[in-house]
Formats: C-alpha cells, sequence, structure tokens
C-alpha cells in the first residue's frame, strides 16, 4: 500500500474536522470505520489516502437506541450486532436479515452499518482500475462488455447497481440519515441519499468529502408490520446480491387471512441505487395477498426493465424473487 | 512464542493417533526478524498489544496490516496469507475473542486489543481439542487453511459447543479450502463439540 | 486381495501435528537474515512492445537492492513454454501479466511502490482473445508461425489419434448425433500464494521453493540458469497446493535467484492472489465438436471429436483433451489443435486434459442414450472400455464395479427421472452420472532407506507433499515392505541434499513410481541385513533403489472412476445445487483409506466448483481479465460443498506398490459431466458450456 497516516479521531466531528483539515493542507484523506473494504481498495491503488481517519476510537456510535418510537442505529454498529439485535429483528426484521446477509461472519464482525451503506461498487471494472466514471474516467465499459452483474433499471450514463444490503433494507423502513459534517448536521431520508448516476457518476449518494454517515433513524414500527429480505447469490455465500429484494408489509389480521394495509417494495442488485417500486406497491395496497396477486406483482416489478447484452436473465430472476418474497411475507 | 514439544503432544494426545515421528529434513532456522530499513517519511506509531497472553509493545508502520505485523514482525507464521483482501479466510484470528480477518485490519487499530493467533490454542503443551480432531479426522491436507479453519471453529466451539452440521457449515463459510476437504473439517470440528455428524449425503 | 499390515489402514498424516499447530514452515514462512523481498511489475497491455523502460526513479527509491528486465536479464524458462518461446522478460509482451520487471528491495513496501516508480514505454499491438478469431488468416500472430502451437510432435498440425475409419463407422451407424461444447480457462487457485526463496552461497544456490517436485524443479534451475545441477539445492517442506501449477521450476524461482545474485543478499519473491490467477496458469478452455454412430440397440461405431484448446499466450501445457478413450469403439479419429490467445497461460490443473473432455463426450452420450430411450447407466455398461483402445488389455479394471457399485451406493434408480424435466416445479430434482480414467504407469524414481544401531529406520523420498499425505504413504510402504509398525520409520523429505529423485507429485505418480523405488530399497536393505547383520551401536546400514522399470508390453495400467450428482435446480431462479454426490474409485489397493478419502471428496467438490461457477473472464474489448481472484471465481465454501460419499473397488492390480494405481487425478476426471448431466435431467434442457452459471440455466429455459 502507498504510505499514510492513520489518525483516530475522538468523535465525529473531530473526524469531520479531520478530513477538512487535510484537505486544506492539500492531502487526501478516508475514513475507516470498519475499514475492511477499505483497505481493500487502497491496496489496489484504487484510492490512494495520505490519511486515514479511524472512527474506531469513537464511543457510543455503535448503539441501537429506542427514541420517540423508532430506533437510531449508531453507524458504527458492526453488521453482525445488528443482524442479532433483539429490537431489530422484532420490529425491522428487513435490515436484520439483510445485515446478516453481508459477506462473511469475519466481515461482519468488522464490516459496520454505515461503512456498508455508503460501500463503493463491486463492479469489476471499477475495481480493476479502468478509467471508467467512477474512476474519474468519462465512460462506462459495461454497456458493449461484460454486463452480466449491471442494472437493468436506472442505469446511465454509468450501470452499475449499489452494493449494499442494508441500504435496500433502510429504503424500505423510510430510513432517515443523519450526516455530520465540519459545518453541522443534516438529516437526509434515505431514498435521497442514494443518486442516480444522472446527477453524478461518480458517485452513489450525497455525503460530501468531509462528511460522515454519524446514525440512521427509523420511524416507529406499525402495529402488525412484518418485513424481509431475500438475497440472490452467485454461490451460497460470500457474494454481493445479483438481485435482492426487501418487502415490509403493515398487515391486518393473520397472514394469508389478513388484509396488506400498506408495502414497501424496494429492489437490491438491480440499479445504481435502491431501486424502490412503487407501482407494485400500490398494487399491494388494501389487497389479501394471493398466490395470483404476488404473481402480478413479481410481473408488474419488472415492467419498464432495461436489460443490457448480458443481463437478460436479471429479469426473470427479479420477477421471480418479487414474487416468491411477497407470497412468503404475507402469503 | 511458545515452543511446543513434540513429544509432550504424543504423549498427551489420545490414544487413537499414531504419530509416526516425521523429522523435516532441514529445520528452518528461525532467527530474529531481519532489520527492516525505514524511510522516515513513512508514518509509525507505537501500539501496545497481546498475542497468545504475551504482552507486547510495538513500533508499526501505520500500513502494516495486523497480520504483516504477526507474521513479518513477531515471528508468528501460523497464520497465513491466502489472498491479502479478505477473500479466503486463511489469516483469521481472534481479535478480543472475535474471528476477523487479519489481512483487513491495520496492526495499529490492534491498539490495546488482544489476539489469539493458532500458536496459541495448545495450552501447556496440550493440543486443544480441535487440534486434536483435525488430526483425528484428516481434516488439513495441504495444510494452508488450517489454521484459519482453526480459528474461526474455536470461535465457534466457544459460543456454541455443541453445533450442528449446518451451524458449522454456516459460521465458517469465511473460510475456503482448496483442497476442498470441507467434508473432515466438518465431522472434526462437530468431533471436537461432541455432537455425532449426521449421516447420509448432500446439501439437503 | 490379501490384506496387509500398514499398507490399506487408515492412517493420520505423519505431518498433521505441524500442520494443525502452525508450526508447518511453508516457504513464505522461511525468513533469512538480510533477506530482501521482491516484487514483480507486469505489463497492462495484452500485447505490446516495450520501446524503453526507464528504472531511474524506482532505482532512486531508497531500500531499492536490485532490478531485473529484459534488458539485462534474457533467460528462457524452459518450463514455462514447451517450445522454448518464453522467457522471464519477454519482448514483446504477449498477455496482461506478462512480467516487465523484478524489483528486490529492503522491504515489501518499497518492493511494492518500486513497481509504481518503473516507466515503461509500450507500444500497443493489436491482441485476440478469441480461439476462433485466432486461426481467421490476418490474425495477429502471437508467435512467429501464427496461433495455432505446434502438437506435441512439435509439427504444425492438429494432435490426432486414429483408429478404425469414422466415415465408414458413421455411414454402419443407424443413427448419428453430433453437438458441441465449450469449456472455460479456470484456475487452480491453490490457498499458498506463490513465494519463493532464494540464496547464494559463493557460486551454491539455495532455493525454497513452494514445489510439488524439488528434483525437477533443481534440473529446471540448472537447466534455466546454466550452472550445474550440483550446485543447487531446492527445499520444500511444506507446500500449500498446487493442483500442477508448482511443477518443474516457476519464473518466480529463477526471478528470486538473479535478483538475489545481483543484490548479494537472499530474495523472497512473492505474486499476490491476482498475479497467482493470472500470471501462472489454469485449466485450458476448449471448443469441442462430436459426432457420434450409434446402432438402434446402442452400441458404439463410431465417435469423432474436433476441439480448439486455448494455450493462452505461451505453451506450457499440453493442451490435450481425452475423454473419448472411455468407451469402446471401433472407429475413433480425434483431433486437437492448441491455440494461442493474449490472455493467461494454459497449464496443468488436475488431470488437466480430462474433465473439460469428459464434460463434452459425456454430455453427448447421455443425450444419445436418452434418444434411443436407455438409461444412461445401461449405456455405459454396454459401451465402456473393455481394452484400452479396444487393443491392449488392462492390468485391472474395476469400471463396471464402479458403475454398478456406485449406482447402487447412489440410488440411481430412485433418483434419476427417466423423462428429464419431469419432477414438479419450481424446484427440480434430478441425477446424473459420468465416468472416466487415467492412466497409471510405472517410471523413475529413487529411494535411499536407512537402519541405525537402535532399530530406526528412514526414508529419504523426494516428496512435498502437495496435500496428498505423500509423505505419509512412503511411510506406510516402507513399513509394510519392512514388517515393522510405521512407528519405527522416519520420513525425511523435502531437500535434494539429503533426498534422491523422485518423480514429483505430478501425474499422480508419487504412490506409484516413488513407492516402487522404496519397496526395491527395502528389498536391498533387508538383504544387506542378511548378509552383515544389524547394525550395532553407531553402525548405519543404508540401501538405496532406483526403479526404472520398462514400459508394461501388452498391458495397460489405468485407474478407473465412476461418478454420480443429484442436484437441485430452481427453474424461475436458476438456482442449482449439488444435494447428493457418490464417488467411486478404482484406484487398485488404497494405500491410506483416510488421506485417500480427503482426495476423493476434495477433488470431487472442486469438480463441482468447475461444473457451476468458475471462469476467468476477459474483457474482449480491451484484453483484461476481469475476476482473477477468489471473490470473482466464485471458488466452492463449506456451504457448497455437498457430503461426498467415496465407494472404494479395490481391484487385484498385479503392478504398482502393493496393487496401488493413481488416484489424486481421477477424483476430478468425471465430476463435471456427472453435475451437468445431473442438472439436464433435473431441468429436461441441456447448457453445454462451462460453467452451468445462473444466467445460462435461465437463458435455457425462457
Amino acid at each position: 500500500m502507498k504510505s499514510f497516516a492513520n489518525v483516530n479521531a475522538r468523535d465525529l466531528k473531530d473526524a469531520a474536522g479531520k478530513l477538512q483539515q487535510a484537505a486544506k493542507n492539500g492531502k487526501t484523506a478516508a475514513i475507516a470505520g470498519g475499514g475492511s473494504d477499505l483497505l481493500g481498495m487502497v491496496k489496489e491503488r484504487l484510492v490512494t489516502p495520505d490519511v486515514l481517519v479511524s472512527l474506531k476510537s469513537v464511543r457510543g456510535l455503535d448503539q441501537v437506541k429506542e427514541q420517540r418510537g423508532g430506533m437510531v442505529i449508531g453507524g458504527l454498529i458492526t453488521l453482525d450486532a445488528l443482524s442479532r439485535d433483539p429490537q431489530i429483528r422484532k420490529s425491522y426484521n428487513v435490515l436484520a436479515e439483510a445485515a446478516g446477509h453481508v459477506g462473511t461472519p469475519q466481515i461482519r464482525n468488522a464490516g459496520t452499518l454505515a461503512g456498508n451503506v455508503c460501500q463503493r461498487p463491486w463492479c469489476w471494472y471499477y475495481r480493476n482500475g479502468f478509467p471508467c466514471f467512477k474512476n474519474g474516467g468519462n465512460t462506462c465499459f459495461s454497456i458493449t462488455g461484460e454486463n452480466e452483474f449491471h442494472a437493468i433499471f436506472g442505469g446511465g450514463p454509468s450501470f452499475i447497481v449499489h452494493p449494499s444490503d442494508t441500504a435496500v433494507a433502510l429504503v424500505a423502513l423510510d430510513a432517515k440519515f443523519r450526516i455530520v459534517g465540519p459545518a453541522g448536521e443534516r438529516t437526509v431520508a434515505a431514498a435521497d441519499f442514494f443518486k442516480l448516476p444522472t446527477d453524478n457518476p461518480a458517485r452513489e449518494n450525497v455525503l460530501a468529502n468531509d462528511e460522515v454517515l454519524a446514525d440512521i433513524r427509523l420511524p416507529a414500527a406499525k402495529a402488525g408490520s412484518r418485513s424481509t429480505y431475500t438475497k440472490i447469490l452467485d454461490r451460497e455465500a460470500w457474494t454481493h446480491a445479483v438481485v435482492s429484494v426487501a418487502v415490509t408489509m403493515e398487515m391486518d389480521g393473520a397472514p394469508g387471512n389478513g388484509v396488506c394495509k400498506t408495502a414497501r417494495v424496494v429492489l437490491g442488485g438491480v440499479a445504481p441505487i435502491p431501486w424502490r417500486v412503487p407501482k407494485v406497491e400500490a398494487m399491494l395496497a388494501g389487497k389479501r395477498i394471493t398466490p395470483e396477486l404476488a404473481a402480478q406483482a413479481g410481473a408488474l416489478a419488472v415492467e419498464g426493465a432495461r436489460p443490457l447484452a448480458k443481463n437478460q436473465y436479471k429479469v426473470p430472476l427479479t420477477q421471480a424473487v418479487v414474487k416468491q418474497t411477497i407470497m412468503a411475507l404475507g402469503g | 512464542m511458545k515452543k511446543i514439544s513434540r513429544r509432550t503432544f504424543v504423549e498427551g494426545t489420545s490414544a487413537g493417533i499414531v504419530v509416526a515421528a516425521a523429522i523435516p529434513a532441514v529445520e528452518a532456522q528461525q532467527k530474529q526478524p531481519p532489520a527492516v530499513v525505514t524511510d522516515p517519511g513513512v508514518p509509525r506509531t507505537a501500539i501496545r498489544l497481546n498475542v497468545n497472553g504475551v504482552n507486547r509493545r510495538v513500533e508499526v508502520e501505520d500500513r502494516w496490516t495486523l497480520v504483516e505485523l504477526l507474521r513479518d514482525h513477531l515471528n508468528l507464521t501460523g497464520t497465513k496469507i491466502g489472498c491479502d483482501r479478505g477473500e479466503c479466510g486463511a489469516c483469521t484470528v481472534l481479535v478480543d475473542g472475535t474471528p476477523l480477518y487479519s489481512c483487513s485490519q491495520l496492526a495499529v487499530w490492534m491498539d490495546g486489543r488482544s489476539i489469539q493467533t493458532v500458536e496459541g490454542l495448545a495450552k501447556n503443551g496440550k493440543l486443544d481439542p480441535l487440534q486434536e480432531a483435525f488430526i483425528e479426522h484428516d481434516a488439513p491436507q495441504c495444510g494452508y487453511c488450517t489454521s484459519g479453519q482453526l480459528m474461526i471453529a474455536k470461535a465457534l466451539l466457544m459460543k456454541n459447543a455443541h453445533p450442528t452440521r449446518d451451524e458449522v457449515r454456516t459460521a465458517m463459510a469465511g473460510n475456503l479450502c482448496r483442497c476442498s476437504n470441507y467434508n473432515h473439517y466438518v465431522e472434526a470440528v462437530m468431533a471436537a463439540g461432541g455432537t455425532a455428524p449426521s449421516t447420509g449425503g448432500g446439501n439437503a | 486381495m490379501t490384506p496387509l499390515k500398514t499398507v490399506g489402514h487408515a492412517t493420520h498424516r505423519i505431518d498433521a501435528l505441524q500442520r494443525v499447530t502452525g508450526g508447518a514452515k511453508y516457504t513464505n514462512d522461511i525468513y533469512l537474515p538480510g533477506m530482501l523481498y521482491a516484487r514483480v511489475l507486469r505489463s497492462p497491455h495484452p500485447h505490446a512492445r516495450i520501446r524503453k523502460i526507464d528504472l531511474t526513479k524506482a532505482l532512486a527509491l531508497p531500500g531499492v537492492k536490485a532490478i531485473l528486465t529484459h534488458e539485462n536479464c534474457d533467460i528462457v524458462w524452459n518450463s514455462g513454454d514447451q517450445l522454448g518461446q518464453r522467457k522471464l522478460f519477454n519482448n514483446p509482451v504477449r498477455f496482461a501479466g506478462d512480467p516487465v520487471a523484478a524489483i528486490a528491495a529492503a522491504n515489501r513496501h518499497i518492493a511494492e511502490d518500486a513497481t509504481h516508480l518503473i516507466e515503461v514505454d509500450y507500444e500497443v499491438l493489436p491482441f485476440l482473445t478469441d480461439l476462433e478469431e485466432a486461426l481467421k488468416p490476418g490474425a495477429v500472430p502471437i508467435h512467429t508461425g501464427g496461433n495455432l502451437s505446434l502438437n506435441n510432435q512439435r509439427q504444425p498440425q492438429p494432435q490426432t489419434y486414429k483408429r478404425g475409419n469414422v466415415a465408414d463407422g458413421l455411414k454402419a451407424a443407424d443413427r448419428v448425433f453430433e453437438d458441441n461444447f465449450t469449456s472455460a480457462h479456470h484456475n487452480n487457485a491453490q490457498l499458498e500464494i506463490r513465494a519463493s526463496v532464494a540464496e547464494w552461497s559463493g557460486d551454491k544456490l539455495t532455493v525454497h521453493a513452494a514445489t510439488q517436485g524439488i528434483a525437477n524443479c533443481r534440473t529446471d534451475i540448472a537447466r534455466d540458469l546454466k550452472i550445474p545441477v550440483e550446485n543447487i539445492r531446492v527445499i520444500s517442506e511444506y507446500m500449500g497446493g498446487g493442483f500442477g501449477n508448482k511443477n518443474q521450476n516457476q519464473d518466480s524461482d529463477l526471478m528470486a535467484a538473479m535478483l538475489s545474485k545481483q543484490a548479494g543478499a537472499p530474495v523472497k519473491l512473492e505474486f499476490t492472489r491476482k498475479e497467482d490467477f493470472v500470471a501462472v496458469h489454469g485449466r485450458w478452455s476448449s471448443r469441442q465438436a462430436y459426432k457420434v454412430g450409434v446402432k438402434n440397440d446402442g452400441t458404439l461405431t463410431a465417435i469423432q471429436m474436433t476441439a480448439l484448446t486455448g494455450a493462452g499466450a505461451y505453451r506450457k501445457g499440453s493442451c490435450d483433451l481425452s475423454g473419448t478413450e472411455i468407451y469402446q469403439v471401433p472407429n475413433l479419429e480425434t483431433s486437437v489443435s492448441p491455440v494461442y490467445t493474449n490472455t493467461a497461460v494454459a497449464a496443468n490443473y488436475r488431470a488437466p486434459a480430462y474433465p473439460q473432455g469428459v464434460f463434452g463426450i459425456e454430455s453427448l452420450m447421455d443425450d444419445v442414450a436418452y434418444a434411443l430411450k436407455m438409461d444412461p447407466l445401461e449405456f455405459r455398461l454396454k459401451n465402456m472400455t473393455r481394452k484400452f483402445r479396444d487393443q491392449t488389455p488392462y492390468t485391472s479394471s474395476g469400471l463396471e464395479d464402479c458403475i454398478r457399485k456406485g449406482a447402487e451406493k447412489f440410488e440411481w434408480t430412485k433418483r434419476w427421472k427417466p423423462v428429464p424435466g419431469s419432477g414438479a416445479g419450481p424446484v427440480k430434482r434430478g441425477a446424473g452420472m459420468a465416468m472416466g480414467m487415467f492412466g497409471s504407469g510405472l517410471g523413475r524414481s529413487s529411494a535411499v532407506v536407512r537402519l541405525d544401531g537402535q532399530g530406526q529406520y528412514y526414508v529419504h523420498v523426494g516428496v512435498t507433499d502437495v496435500g496428498t499425505a505423500a509423505k505419509t504413504t512412503m511411510g506406510l510402504i516402507a513399513a509394510e515392505e519392512l514388517g515393522v509398525p510405521l512407528e519405527k520409520v522416519r520420513v525425511v523429505w523435502g531437500d535434494t541434499d539429503t533426498c534422491p529423485y523422485s518423480v514429483g507429485e505430478s501425474g499422480s505418480r508419487t504412490t506409484v513410481q516413488t513407492g516402487m523405488a522404496v519397496i526395491e530399497a527395502v528389498r536391498d536393505l533387508k538383504k544387506q541385513i542378511a548378509d552383515k547383520g544389524a547394525p550395532k551401536g553407531s553402525e548405519v546400514l543404508t540401501a538405496m533403489a532406483t526403479t526404472n522399470p520398462q514400459p508394461l508390453a501388452g498391458v495397460s495400467r489405468n485407474s478407473f472412476v465412476a461418478h454420480f450428482a443429484e442436484v437441485e435446480v430452481n427453474i424461475e431462479t436458476g438456482h442449482v445445487i449439488v444435494t447428493r454426490f457418490v464417488a467411486a474409485h478404482d484406484s487398485g489397493r488404497v494405500v491410506n483409506p483416510l488421506t485417500a478419502q480427503s482426495q476423493v471428496q476434495g477433488g470431487s467438490i472442486q469438480g463441482i466448483g468447475m461444473a457451476l461457477h468458475e471462469e476467468l473472464l476477459y474483457d474482449k474489448r480491451s484484453g483484461l481479465p476481469l475476476n482473477a481472484g477468489y471473490y470473482g471465481a466464485r471458488i466452492m465454501t463449506h456451504l457448497d460443498a455437498p457430503l461426498v460419499d467415496v465407494v472404494w473397488v479395490e481391484t487385484d492390480e498385479p503392478y504398482g506398490p502393493f496393487g496401488a494405481k493413481t488416484l489424486g487425478e481421477p477424483t476430478i476426471i468425471p465430476t463435471v459431466a456427472a453435475v451437468a448431466n445431473a442438472v439436464h435431467n433435473a431441468i429436461g434442457k441441456r447448457i453445454k458450456s462451462l460453467p452451468i452459471t445462473r444466467d445460462k440455466v435461465l437463458g435455457v429455459l425462457a
């Protein structure tokens, strides 16, 4: 690795300040939460920070706390702790499942929620240092290349798919992200945090270079709510989602018998951002979940998909996964 | 690093193990690690950490990974590097009892932490039951992934003393074995945990 | 078969203790005083001429001690290309990853930093990634003479075999079947990264090499560096797998040696995992076309196979294709053309020419069986080989028992669907099988056996133990022949200074060849004891043997194997998982059933990975690899691996050490075909290109 200095931040404001200071001194800096993904990129020289601002010494940002009926989850919580947290499993199961599906046990023991949400793409052109949008260039090599794992929705000019499992769940949960910078803080809705490449193809979210994702707020879980995350992997463990779906439902009555009052359906592995499908949500609202409805929802979910030359299979796959998950959750 | 006597193990292990004394043709001389030339411009930090029960105070380059510190500078070569990218698990160690990929953690981040490597499994010359089970069930083929498999299995048994076959496989999903000796690894871990592996084949 | 005292009994590895305590020293665990670290700079282009290399900035970096490039090092790496076309540093460079420079520095970070300071001016050349494109007229020649590599007789022609007359055979057929199959380049992916440590003492060179054969590594280094063999010592006490990519010498051995010479200090050269995938080698890809003629009663009349194999940028491997030899058929013609492309080199990976060829022929034969409404099992039993090339009797053949007993253990009639795809969806199960064979010739090897005055025996053999438990096997064979318990035998291994020639662990030959040498040495020792009496006090008796048996005349020695797989396919998601697997093996007498079982289970699971996941994928427009590494290759994990049941068919084999035959490589030979046939049985559609990934499954079902 190119040499760098590790500096330990006392708290988030200190971290943001250190990022800003580095920039002022003409040095590049990066935040290390769990650090695993960042180290991998530094080893590949995809990023070559002069300064690593480590958050490992920051205290109190890895907790799950109730707040006004909802939850506040510190950004530094490990994916393992998040996946096992009893409150999250009880009321926001989709997030626990998503966190539990990331990587491997060792990765989950180190990786943080904030790190997972802010993870850079795993597109092989980007990761192999091709001069693409994500590497500061002005093209996307997947369009005419090996696009087996690239976007079928929302692509252009970059066709990456967002790599994070937890991001998909958080959009489905209407989460809010609290961001801390040198000037202060701001709160952004999950759906507004992730940005399509038409905005700025070099980035996946609204975080500025000197900002840190501090914590994530979940609204109070509604009565009768249930949720789940289905992830399709290309071996039995340890890959990013080929396709995934997060579904939440507010049920009135028991599943199979009851009615789905409202639903959230968000897709992963298909678009540069977690891909919410409002028309499917509308289709489910107020209905009893039956195999026929689930099948229709699956078909509707892929309407308008624009596959590339090699990822056509993602269309029937997404359709099947949406159908199966809706049925499993509400049927 | 504690010197471990082979004779002690032969005496201390279960009767079922046939250990023909095997002397390598050359005993690799593990002298002190060579002095490292460093550019004074490269940032360094003094850290304290506990490794296999021994307190250490070392000065590390900020860019050294934990596995690099262990292998290149602390003479603990039992932990292996298979990919250096967190994609194989060979470098698994326990940090405060938690299994992590040591290639994916900086040494500086280990300040104040307690590390356990494969060298720290045996206690007072007595093999850990996992090590005995690995020998008994022929878990290592080439042996390169074995240290990592031992550490992740150790972490599992510390939390779940009698895992089922599926629990073992799930807990160890982050450790590759290219010799693909998975069947024997699982048998060994279950034997160490006192559970009989299920008969029959397949993933079903 | 008479049971024996030590051979044939489950025995723990004699070095298991070292492996489970972190005490085993692999090459990368060697640290020498004053040792330098080395890294390689590689071409970022698939095909380019180097105009200029500027080392100024790199040499100015404090701690850089030596740099090699094509300008100061023109050593030919003869094991890297069978035709002598490959140097350590080539100009032009012929694949992305071809070495351009090697740097030795005071520590690993300086070495790595230095690779980024070397400035190379390349003239980029047109490149090829596709086998058929490479053969078109006007395609840029990767080597002089064009892109069709020479055959094994060094002629600019395909590798061919012929018996009978296929045209006649096809005419005599009631039905003719034709089909094409492709397989991908994929990697050995052993866990031990490549490392070489070299040290000079005057004109004596010591190389710590991660090698499957210390003797061959040593003679190769002598040949390539043009120094006497006796000046070289190769040491490999423990090595972490290779499956064929650590045979002979590797370029890292030579680079480390030359850097060490230039720097005047020991050098440890390390490759990264990506370099291991891209710049060492993998199994060659293939495009296979078959024609099969058959009578209505299922008797084969003709088989024709024409194929292209992907050598990559250099001709490191034989690039041949096997598979058709498992069938009895009067008319057989095969033609294999190795083709160069500007991609990763292909050479030995566990049964190098077999699983991809068996995938092709066994997929087609499966279709033939279905078309004739025959159980695929019955079809194999009817047409399986009974004599080698229909001509030479086998010394022993358990192929029929492998098929029958394997089928019984697998519950073939319960799991196989007479109508493929007839299961109720969306999750469908199906079963498939395939058969195979692998030559087990006798050959040259040596062993030294000593007895000291305390009654302790020592067996010196040049084995390094890839993971096969070769050390233990040699000990068991010696103990059996000596008539003593294994504890009385100490195996000495892994150092050319103390161990005589062994063929090395390739071609699954150690047990057979070095094992025979051990037996002969023991016999000589027993004679000496009879003549002189047992040694007393500080006396030592030493015996040595070099076996170099004549090739067996009039008989053919082979191992036989049949694999059975059951899969579950979700036809909505394209998910495939192996739910049951049985491997039936005839390797003659099994020397150590415990470690042999490990080998079979391991090879089978590797084969499943080859069938379902692995491919080194290239971007066509840039000629660059996209997914090198464990993550990209989707290597099998604990959760992917099924339980593998092993059925031993121990035939009474007259030759070889106690009747043992090859074991390590047959373990992967029919695996891929068995899985592919199972997928077809489950979904009623056949996927004819490896790996069988989700997109292909969903593609045929669409």
